[in-house]
């Protein structure tokens, strides 16, 4: 049986295809998510790549931002849910999901039989998310695919204090007309995010293991600052986007074979 | 009938202002009631309409002429609305003193709208022993004083009817929220239309519209049960947040709402001094984030009635920079995860207009509480 998950950011759409809720036949990354057509794009990517047909597909189960308003689902689930999901099946031992998105961040904490136990999401607050993070490349004029790199030459992370987005701008400006090195800036942006949504991860009851998932996982220099935040290690995967599509698509087989 | 019944409390839930004109129309005064708890009876006793104004929906502009955008909707919004008129008739309005933002507006209001006097009502922290029921007391008087100076003539028999009345709406309100945990086609918007009502309309009225459903209810087979919760918070009235609730098929079998059931939950003791009598009742008050208690049995109180009534989980709807339920929630939060109690916070405010991130949150909750 195949089943479809589709997980419709703020920035991306990402699709997988499931073979009997274990293997992974296909996947498909789009940028543009919701409110674009890339969510259909990455449907027809992902069915055309596999060579399998709409009607080959058991169930297509929705979610991210974006579930509401896609036209060929069967149904819709929130991607907390899908995140702990897909953390889960990709790595069975795993109690907490680090989930850093475009417009948010959420934890998601499973009990030891993978049953989702609590979560927190962050406020309509764009500080500890993807967006905190591209609005500093903005300034930095730089790609944000190369601040890992450049965090990484860091000797001496510039403090960022404000957790405000609005306001972090300002002082990253003031910073870098007082001569703060680039490197450090990068660095110190990144602590910011990871203190953020360390407090979150915390207030959730965050335990090992713990993983990353949505585009920031990606970030090595988000990623360390919050494994010395939380003391913990922290296992990313690169499925880690895909954590809400394959979460979907799990789901859509257990509706399925109900 | 059902229905019918509360396509009335729904007209007035959400027609305050029609209502108060029709009151106004009779030849009655108007005194606003503040959130949280006002002494009505004795605003019924003296002649006057009490009509709870706990803010509303609005865009908020001139009343951040007065108050730092940190501070609580629900009395922003009511400043708001007293500076834009729409409680333009009202004789006074009663604003107490229990929380530091209530105390903020009662004096903001003194300058920002000046043709509602504002009567002050002091209410002590401890307010169990006997000097803090006399205090209670002596606040009273004051209120019954500033009623005088309109008009109102204050009559000891006079408010120990109104008592009676008030303890009969009590009670009609406790039955009725215990006959909708066992209806759970009744939908939460309905159920919140049930409770908003009640602040619009003269007691006796409402008591009589309320006896009214149980009946109707109490003669109708329940459909089957959805997901049980309890809802607990300051005020839950928005709309898109009840329609949320519904589509997810939450059925509120009990609720810890300020604007619910925590108005209804204790009655005037009997007495021969009825001043006496209703500062008593405040004594009794408790189980509250803005009624002072060391031992904030309140905390207790969730997870008890949680599982008396067989809810799957606790929904915090959290007013945005309300301090007195902010420092509960913690408590809230340990104490459902020590009965394992799912429990969720969600925060809303006055000027929401997109709930989307409730829709993930109580989306999510529900899932976590049905895998």
């Amino acid at each position: 049986m195949i089943t479809l998950g589709i997980d419709i950011g703020s920035t991306t759409s990402k699709c997988i295809l499931l073979r009997d809720g274990k293997e992974i036949i296909g996947k498909s990354l789009l940028v543009g998510g919701m409110g674009t057509d890339s969510p259909k794009k990455a449907m027809d990517t992902v069915l055309k790549e596999c060579e399998i047909t709409p009607e080959d597909v058991a169930r297509t189960i929705v979610t991210g931002y974006g579930r509401k308003n896609f036209e060929f689902g069967d149904g819709e689930v929130s991607e907390l849910t899908c995140h702990g999901l897909g953390g889960r099946f990709v790595f069975p031992e795993l109690r907490s999901v680090i989930d850093i998105g475009g417009q948010d961040a959420k934890v998601i904490v499973l009990s030891e039989s993978g049953r989702m136990s609590n979560f927190v999401m962050n406020d309509k607050c764009a500080a500890g998310t993807g967006r905190f993070l591209d609005v500093m490349a903005t300034i930095l004029q730089m790609d944000i695919g190369d601040f890992d790199a450049c965090a990484a030459k860091s000797s001496d992370p510039a403090s960022i204090s404000s957790t405000c987005t609005v306001f972090a701008e300002s002082e990253v400006i003031s910073q870098l007309a007082n001569g703060v090195k680039r490197e450090d800036l990068i660095a110190g942006i990144c602590s910011s995010v990871a203190a953020r949504v360390s407090a979150l991860a915390r207030r959730a009851g965050v335990m090992p293991m713990v993983c990353m998932s949505g585009g920031v996982a990606k970030n090595g220099a988000v990623r360390r600052a919050l494994s010395e935040s939380l003391d913990m290690e922290i296992a990313v995967d690169p499925l880690a986007q895909y954590f809400g599509a394959i979460g979907a698509a799990l789901y859509a087989y257990r509706q399925a074979i109900k | 009938m059902v229905n019918e019944i509360f396509d009335q409390f729904h007209k007035i839930a959400t027609a305050p202002r029609a209502q108060m004109d029709s009151y106004l129309q009779q030849g009655k005064k108007v005194v606003l009631t503040s959130p949280v708890y006002t002494p009505e009876e004795i605003l019924h006793s003296m002649g006057f309409v009490p009509m709870g104004a706990w803010g509303a929906d609005v865009e908020l502009n001139r009343s951040k002429e007065y108050f730092p955008a940190f501070l609580c909707s629900i009395v922003q919004s009511m400043l708001e609305l007293g500076i834009n008129g729409a409680y333009k008739g009202a004789s006074a309005i009663v604003i107490p003193s229990l929380c530091d933002t209530l105390k903020t507006l009662g004096e903001n209001w003194k300058y920002a709208v000046k043709d509602i006097p504002f009567i002050p009502m002091t209410y002590p922290q401890h307010r169990k022993p006997a000097y803090g029921i006399a205090y209670t007391k002596a606040g009273y008087e004051r209120v019954i004083h500033d009623l005088e100076k309109l008009g109102g003539k204050f009559d000891a028999a006079a408010l120990a009817e109104s008592n009676r009345i008030y303890n009969r709406h009590n009670q009609v309100m406790r039955r009725a929220e215990e006959v909708l945990a066992n209806h759970p086609e009744i939908t939460a918007a309905q159920r919140s239309d049930l409770f908003k009502s009640a602040f619009f309309m003269l007691k006796e009225e409402h008591t009589a519209l309320v006896e009214q459903l149980i009946k109707e209810l109490e003669g109708t087979a329940p459909a089957a049960e959805n997901l049980p919760v309890i809802v607990s918070g300051i005020l839950t009235d928005a709309p898109q947040l009840n329609a949320i609730m519904d589509e997810l098929g939450f059925h509120i079998v009990a609720d810890d709402v300020a604007a619910q059931s925590r108005q209804y939950r204790t009655d005037v003791p009997e007495g021969e001094d009825a001043l006496q009598a209703l500062a008593e009742k405040f004594g009794n008050m408790d189980n509250c984030s803005v009624l002072y208690n060391v031992e904030k049995p309140r905390v207790q109180w969730i997870v008890d009635t949680a599982k008396e009534r067989n809810a799957k989980g606790v929904i915090v709807v959290m007013t945005k920079f309300c301090d007195p339920e902010e420092f509960d929630y913690v408590m809230i939060k340990k104490a459902c995860e020590k009965a394992d109690i799912p429990a969720t916070l969600i925060e809303v405010d006055r000027q929401m207009k997109q709930f989307e991130q409730i829709r993930t949150n109580l989306e999510t909750f529900r899932d976590m509480v049905n895998m």
